[in-house]
C-alpha cells in the first residue's frame, strides 16, 4: 500500500526535476529579493538598533528566501482536475485520495526548496557578515533545526490540502486558496520577519499553525529558541501537524461522500 | 481617438462579463485586499519599531507606500493584458488572431484583459496616500496635486514598459521568464520606500534602469517638501517623463521583436 504513495511521491519528484531553468530564474529572483530586503532592514538598523542582532535579521531574510517554494507552492493540476472534473479518475484509484495527494504535494514541496535552498544558502553564506547568513548557534542547534524543518514540511502540506478541501467545495481556486496562501506569506514571515513583529505579539503570533513551518526551524537555528526550549517548539509543530492532518482527512472524507463531478 | 473609444468600450464589455460573477469576484477582491492590507501592516510594523528610516517620518512612508500601490495596482486593472496575459497569447497562439487584425499589437493586447479585482489593492493605496499626508502634514496646492498626477500616470507607462520586457522575452523564447518578475514586482518591492535607503548599486538600478527614483520618488519627495538628493522643485515635474521614456522605447523594441514572432502553432 505505502507503495503506491511513494511512486506518487516519485512521480512528483521527477515532474520538479523537469524545470531547471525556471530554477536558475527563479534563484536569481529570489536573491534580489533578498538583497532589497537585507538592504531595508540594514538602513532601519543604522537609525535605530535592536536588541535583536542584524545578523539574525539577515538569516532570517536569507533561510525565507532559501526555502520560499516550500510556502509558496501549489499543485495547480489538483486544482484543474476539480474544475474540469478529471478527479473522478483519481476517485477510482485504489487509494486513499488524501495520501495521494499528500505525497504528491510533499514530493513537490521537498524538491521545489531542496533545487533553490542548495545554491541560495551557499550564496548567502559567501556574503559579508552583516549581509549575509551565519553559522548556527551551535551544532546540536543545526540538529533541532533540521528536525523542525522536516516538521515544518510535514505541516505545510497538511495545511495545503485542507486549502485544497475547499476547494474542492468552492470549484474556485482563486477566492478562498489566494487569501489563505495570502495570509501565509504575511504570518509565516516572509513578509517581515516574525522576530521583528511587536514583542507583545509574539507569544500569540508563535502559536498559530503559519509560525510552524519556517519561523520555528528558522529560531531553532539561530539560537532564539535556546536548545531548553527546543522540545517544547518541536512538540508545537507536532501537535499542529497532527491537528491539521486530522482536520484535513475529515474534510476530504466529507467532500468525498459529496463530491460532484464537473463536466462530462 | 478611435484607439482610444475602443479601449474604454473593450474595457466596459469586460467589466461587465468579469462582473458576471459576483461572488466569486468578491471573494478575489476580497483576497486582494488581505494581499495588500498585509503589505501595509509590514510597514505599520516597521515604523511601530523603528519609528522612522533616515530622514524620512512614519507619515512620509505611508506615503511612498501609497504611491507604488495606486500606480502599480492601476497598472494591473487597466494595463492586465500586458502584465499578465501576453505569455499566455504567444504559449496558446492566440496571438496570431490579434495580427489579423488593422490595429496595432500593443493596443489590442491591452483591450484584451481587464483586473477590477486589483481595485482592492489601489484602496489600500488610497488608505495609505490620504494617513501619510496628513500626518505629514502635507500643504497642497495646484502644483503638488500636478505633481501627482504626473507621476501616476508615467508610473504607469514606466510598469507596462518593464512589463513589455517580458514580453519581448517571450516573443523570442515562447516560455516566460521567472528573471523578470526581478525588476517588475522587485521594483515594486524595493521602491515602496524611498530610494536612497538602499546601497548605491540598487540606488542606481532604480534611478537609471528601471527609473522608479524619477518616476515616483522624486515628485512624492518634492509632495512631503523633502527633496530627493537635494535636487530643486522643478525636477519633480521634470524627471517623471523618464517612464514615458521608458515606455517609447521599449514599445519600440517590442514592435522590431514582433519581427520576429513566429505561432506556436495549433
Amino acid at each position: 500500500m505505502m507503495k503506491a504513495y511513494l511512486s506518487a511521491f516519485r512521480m512528483r519528484w521527477k515532474m520538479e526535476l523537469q524545470y531547471r531553468g525556471a530554477v536558475v530564474g527563479g534563484f536569481v529572483c529570489q536573491v534580489f529579493f533578498g538583497l532589497i530586503l537585507v538592504s531595508l532592514y540594514r538602513a532601519l538598523y543604522a537609525g535605530k538598533p535592536q536588541s535583536l542582532p542584524i545578523e539574525s535579521v539577515t538569516t532570517y531574510v536569507w533561510l525565507q528566501q532559501a526555502f520560499f517554494r516550500m510556502i509558496l507552492s501549489s499543485d495547480p493540476d489538483l486544482a484543474n482536475r476539480i474544475r474540469t472534473g478529471d478527479i473522478a479518475y483519481d476517485l477510482c484509484r485504489p487509494l486513499q485520495l488524501y495520501g495521494y495527494y499528500y505525497a504528491r504535494i510533499l514530493a513537490q514541496k521537498l524538491l521545489g526548496s531542496l533545487l533553490r535552498a542548495a545554491p541560495m544558502l551557499v550564496f548567502a553564506a559567501c556574503l559579508p557578515r552583516g549581509w549575509g547568513l551565519v553559522l548556527p548557534a551551535s551544532l546540536p542547534a543545526l540538529a533541532v533545526a533540521l528536525l523542525g524543518l522536516v516538521l515544518g514540511l510535514l505541516c505545510v502540506c497538511t495545511l495545503e490540502n485542507i486549502t485544497v478541501g475547499i476547494t474542492m467545495r468552492t470549484l474556485d481556486p482563486r477566492g478562498v486558496q489566494a487569501m489563505l496562501n495570502l495570509l501565509m506569506t504575511t504570518l509565516s514571515g516572509n513578509i517581515l520577519p516574525l522576530t521583528l513583529f511587536p514583542d507583545s505579539w509574539q507569544k500569540a503570533i508563535t502559536l498559530l499553525p503559519y509560525a510552524q513551518l519556517l519561523d520555528a526551524p528558522i529560531r531553532l537555528y539561530s539560537g532564539q529558541y535556546a536548545l531548553a526550549q527546543a522540545p517544547r517548539a518541536l512538540l508545537v509543530q507536532a501537535v499542529w501537524t497532527v491537528i491539521l492532518l486530522g482536520l484535513g482527512l475529515l474534510l476530504w472524507q466529507k467532500n468525498q461522500k459529496r463530491l460532484i463531478v464537473q463536466g462530462g | 481617438m478611435n484607439t482610444v473609444k475602443l479601449y474604454l468600450r473593450s474595457m466596459q464589455m469586460l467589466m461587465k462579463s468579469q462582473l458576471q460573477y459576483p461572488v466569486s469576484f468578491l471573494m478575489q477582491t476580497l483576497a486582494q485586499l488581505v494581499m495588500e492590507g498585509g503589505e501595509f501592516m509590514a510597514v505599520l510594523l516597521i515604523v511601530d519599531r523603528f519609528d522612522h528610516l533616515n530622514q524620512w517620518t512614519p507619515g512620509n512612508l505611508y506615503f511612498f507606500f501609497g504611491m507604488m500601490s495606486v500606480t502599480f495596482y492601476l497598472t494591473e486593472i487597466f494595463g492586465r493584458g500586458i502584465t499578465g496575459n501576453f505569455p499566455s497569447l504567444v504559449r496558446t497562439g492566440q496571438l496570431d488572431t490579434l495580427l489579423l487584425r488593422p490595429r496595432g499589437i500593443v493596443t489590442q493586447v491591452l483591450c484584451s484583459a481587464v483586473d477590477p479585482r486589483r481595485v482592492a489593492c489601489v484602496a489600500v493605496g488610497v488608505a495609505a496616500l490620504i494617513l501619510g499626508s496628513r500626518q505629514s502634514a502635507v500643504q497642497w496646492t495646484t502644483g503638488k496635486a500636478l505633481a501627482m498626477a504626473e507621476a501616476i500616470l508615467f508610473g504607469v507607462l514606466l510598469i507596462l514598459g518593464l512589463f513589455l520586457i517580458e514580453a519581448i522575452f517571450c516573443i523570442h523564447s515562447v516560455k516566460s521568464i521567472e528573471l523578470v518578475n526581478a525588476i517588475t514586482y522587485g521594483g515594486r518591492s524595493a521602491c515602496q520606500y524611498p530610494v536612497d535607503i538602499f546601497p548605491r548599486p540598487l540606488r542606481l538600478l532604480f534611478t537609471i534602469a528601471a527609473p522608479f527614483a524619477l518616476t515616483l520618488h522624486v515628485p512624492s519627495a518634492y509632495i512631503l517638501g523633502k527633496p530627493l538628493y537635494g535636487w530643486p522643485a522643478w525636477t519633480a515635474f521634470v524627471s517623471p517623463a523618464a517612464g514615458g521614456v521608458l515606455f517609447l522605447m521599449l514599445y519600440l523594441l517590442f514592435a522590431r521583436a514582433m519581427r520576429y514572432y513566429r505561432s506556436t502553432g495549433s
